[in-house]
């Protein structure tokens, strides 16, 4: 079996496979392009939803869904950010998508609370100032999102 | 659970960093590897070919963008392979921990 592998050898040697899993660790990510993406078509679906054209709102919603569903697929698990790797699903772990899918539902309801408020207040264009202000959470948030994902995945790992 | 199994040929230090990397991957750029682990274009090739020969690695050289990349990764015999090496790395410090406490 092993020639005279010292404990001290045997642990330096899981160190340097731990080092490993932690570098692909750090390439868990959605791409910014996403964030950035999602926040402006949420703020222009607020915004058409403010023309009070229930056939454009109606269609701008499906086609702001067609777009998601054809494009997250792509990236929403997590595993590739970085062009030159692929993330293990054993890594990443299976939530990610779940989670990102998750928070867009909480999202969606979020909107709607605050332009509910921004409407009784008196203000114009509701939709359009709630939809701003998720905007700003989903591209502020996001990434705080997947970073606490790879805190757990290293925390996992440890 | 994997059996423990020590790996001549993954334990040397710097294939071990590979094997590493490539385990918690799917696939993984040479480029990448390359740049981790501070390797020379050479040196990295050397080791993947030998990895390669066990039949630990498979390489692929897929087309995009109009540049020829090349890309790693643990065939099932290599990730089977890693896994027991790691057990068997565990075993050894797990059968000293008494000592070394004892010796604290």
């Amino acid at each position: 079996m092993e020639r005279n592998v010292t404990p001290l050898e045997a642990r330096a040697a899981l160190d340097t496979v731990e080092r490993g899993r932690l570098r692909i660790i750090e390439e868990i990510d959605l791409p910014a392009w996403y964030w950035w993406g999602l926040a402006l078509g949420w703020i222009a679906l607020g915004f058409i939803t403010d023309l009070q054209h229930a056939w454009l709102t109606a269609g701008a919603t499906l086609l702001f869904g067609a777009v998601h569903a054809s494009v997250a697929p792509r990236v929403i698990d997590g595993r590739r950010r970085s062009r030159h790797l692929r993330v293990s699903a054993d890594v990443a772990g299976h939530h990610i998508a779940r989670l990102v899918l998750g928070g867009i539902i909480a999202l969606a309801v979020v909107t709607i609370a605050v332009s509910l408020a921004v409407n009784a207040d008196g203000a114009g264009h509701p939709v359009t100032i709630a939809s701003c202000f998720v905007a700003v959470i989903i591209v502020l948030g996001g990434p705080q999102l997947l970073a606490t994902v790879r805190r757990r995945a290293r925390a996992a790992s440890a | 659970m994997t059996a423990a199994r020590f790996d001549e040929l993954i334990h040397p230090s710097t294939r071990l960093s590979i094997v590493a990397l490539l385990a918690a991957a799917d696939w993984v750029d040479f480029a990448f590897v390359r740049d981790q682990l501070g390797l020379s274009d050479s040196a990295l090739s050397k080791q993947l070919s030998t990895l390669e020969q066990a039949g630990y690695v498979h390489i692929e050289r897929p087309v995009s963008d109009h540049r020829r990349r090349v890309q790693a990764r643990l065939t099932p015999e290599g990730r089977a392979a890693f896994n027991g090496h790691v057990a068997a790395l565990r075993a050894i410090v797990g059968s000293a921990e008494p000592e070394l406490l004892g010796g604290a």
